[in-house]
């Protein structure tokens, strides 16, 4: 799709419902926010290529999805020689996952997000189909299906991380996003009212989910107990850390649609204590809960799902206030807590995720797991020609499309600084990455409130309208833009 | 409708030039009461020890075992209650304490901070 036949898309939707915004609207909203005009040039104007370099050197990237693939592209557009592999043993790696909830909403089906791994492998690039098993940064190699040892002058670790449903008793299996060997997690999550967006088989079956919630609740009466419909959020950092509520968002509208939202109970049972960290769009978020009747219990960790009594069990935690500590020169708090159980007919589980055991116990991984590197050059900290992004790499708020597209960028000039010997450049005059995401959080069929921020948690102000308020506008990026943007701008490394 | 189009895309252009150079923009100063040094020598060495290793009997756990990387992000989810929306952090008690301890004044830069407990390591 090029350029005007996206914006004339998104024009004829907008003249659809003249009572919402005019055209002229429309085009102001979309030329005076950047990320939306950014899109638009991206994803269609064409290269933006940094100029070519005769740096030489042998890079293997680890991982072929949204964020390795990507690298390899832009690496491909700006080297002369260059020599690159890719390892990825998931064919389907390159898929567009930030659809997955608009498929378990129901909104799109699931091969509209389904994009096959060799389609994307740039040219000149060396693809080995195959899961690294070993690395040894020591000795500048990895090791392929525990047989075949590659070398290198230059590593990418971008594996992408690990779906632990198996973390919670009752649910099974360790799988990544789109990978179609998801047998083991489907035993259990995927039907009997047990959900998770969180996989691309998982959505397609979650809005199934979905469907089955609103053929009970259209035979609710009135004075009977409501269907309980419960979403989770776990005590570890998360890919697109929107998504469990905006799954949420999606089931109360198609609740409404149906005519049945009475019916239904929505909770959300988050582990922290807050909906976000940017104080502005945690307020937004609470009121958006509020206007749409939903609960929420802060503060509680799902740790055991009984599918046959269909009965969530929760670590609920809270602090009550200790004894006078001397040093601080206060009343301390104890850490508090107790199981607590909840009954559900419709459960949305977002998986605790972790890096994968062979990064994480390698001597590329840390303590916690993700790749330690240089948060603002993407370096690894230990070895100066291994770079990491994507969800494995260690910085906060990192793991969405929208991260890994200012870090690709980010990893590139690095590596070739790096091929060419310049350590400083790296460290100096090279553009930092300067934790920069977005979160289109979908907060009804039509609406999206675009929450963009970085480590200052600040609410970015890169749209002269409030950024907490929910729009129309960012809801056509979000399902028109967002995905040629990536699928064409990002894999092709322009974007 | 083609002339509004070029506008549109010409428009677009123009912004993600200036966006450009948004994203290099310095972060927003801001002054400490106390210098790095000082907030961890009069207030964190009481219960950190002076080697940043840690006090059992405290249950306060060593600061000299990370990165500085590793760090930064550690002292962010402390004073920012956690990064990642809702899936909070493993630092309730040190939350309320660095709450406390900003109303006292040992607030902190949490690069410098970082830096600063990642050399500790180094001299111990």
């Amino acid at each position: 799709m090029n350029k005007n036949e996206l914006i004339e898309e998104i024009l004829q939707e907008v003249d659809k419902h003249p009572e919402i915004m005019s055209r002229r609207d429309a085009m102001k909203y979309l030329t005076m926010s950047p990320l939306a005009a950014s899109v638009i040039a991206g994803a269609t104007v064409g290269a933006t290529t940094v100029s070519a370099s005769e740096a030489k050197g042998k890079i293997v990237i680890v991982g072929g999805g949204l964020a390795g693939m990507s690298t390899a592209a832009r690496l491909t557009n700006t080297l002369s020689n260059p020599d690159i592999t890719v390892i990825e043993p998931n064919p389907l790696s390159t898929s567009y996952q930030p659809g997955q909830t608009l498929v378990g909403g129901g909104i799109w089906a699931k091969s509209e997000v389904v994009y096959n791994r060799d389609d994307f492998v740039p040219n000149g690039t060396t693809l080995i189909k195959g899961a690294v098993t070993a690395f040894d940064p020591d000795n500048n190699k990895v090791v392929v299906d525990g047989k075949k040892e590659i070398s290198y002058d230059f590593l990418i670790v971008a594996t992408g991380l690990m779906l632990n449903f198996k973390a919670i008793k009752g649910l099974t299996g360790e799988i990544t996003s789109c990978n179609p060997d998801n047998a083991e997690a489907k035993k259990t999550v995927g039907k009997d009212g047990v959900h998770s967006i969180y996989f691309q088989d998982g959505s397609e079956a979650t809005w199934a989910g979905i469907e089955e919630l609103i053929a009970k609740a259209k035979k609710w009466k009135k004075g009977e107990p409501k269907l309980q419909a419960v979403f989770t959020h776990p005590n570890t950092p998360i890919k697109c850390g929107g998504a469990p509520k905006k799954i949420m968002y999606l089931t109360h509208a198609q609740l409404e649609k149906a005519g049945c939202r009475d019916a239904v109970e929505l909770t959300f049972y988050p582990n922290g204590g807050k909906m976000f960290g940017v104080p502005e769009y945690h307020e937004a978020i609470v009121n958006q809960f509020k206007t749409r009747g939903f609960k929420w219990n802060y503060k509680h960790n799902l740790i055991a799902i009984d599918k046959e009594a269909k009965m969530a069990t929760f670590n609920h935690h809270w602090t009550e206030k200790g004894a006078w500590d001397e040093d601080l020169e206060e009343y301390g708090v104890e850490l508090k807590s107790k199981e607590v159980q909840v009954k559900y007919d419709f459960i949305h589980v977002t998986p605790p995720m972790k890096a994968p055991d062979v990064v994480a116990h390698s001597k590329v991984g840390s303590s916690k797991g993700w790749v330690p590197v240089k948060k603002e050059t993407l370096q690894h900290v230990k070895y100066k020609n291994v770079f990491s992004l994507g969800d494995v790499v260690a910085v906060p708020m990192g793991k969405t499309g929208g991260s890994a597209r200012k870090q690709y960028k980010v990893v590139v000039n690095n590596v070739i600084s790096a091929m060419e010997g310049n350590q400083k450049a790296i460290e100096t005059t090279n553009a930092k990455y300067a934790g920069y995401t977005v979160c289109p959080l979908i907060t009804s069929i039509g609406t999206v409130m675009l929450a963009e921020f970085n480590w200052t948690k600040k609410p970015t102000p890169m749209v002269p309208l409030d950024p907490t308020q929910e729009r129309w506008i960012w809801w056509l990026l979000k399902v028109y833009l967002l995905k040629p943007m990536t699928q064409m701008g990002m894999l092709s490394g322009r974007a | 409708m083609i002339k509004q189009i070029s506008t549109l895309a010409l428009a677009s252009l123009a912004f993600v030039a200036l966006t450009g150079c948004n994203e290099q923009k310095a972060p927003e100063v801001k002054t400490y009461k106390y210098t790095t040094v000082e907030v961890y020598e009069k207030s964190c060495i009481k219960c950190h020890g002076v080697h940043g290793q840690g006090n059992p009997a405290k249950h306060t756990p060593a600061l000299n075992d990370r990165t500085a990387g590793e760090m930064a992000e550690d002292l962010f989810d402390v004073k920012n209650g956690g990064t990642n929306q809702s899936s909070g952090t493993e630092h309730d008690i040190m939350e309320h304490n660095m709450q406390k301890l900003v109303e006292k004044g040992y607030d902190y830069d949490i690069n410098s901070m970082a830096e600063y407990l990642s050399n500790l390591s180094k001299k111990k």
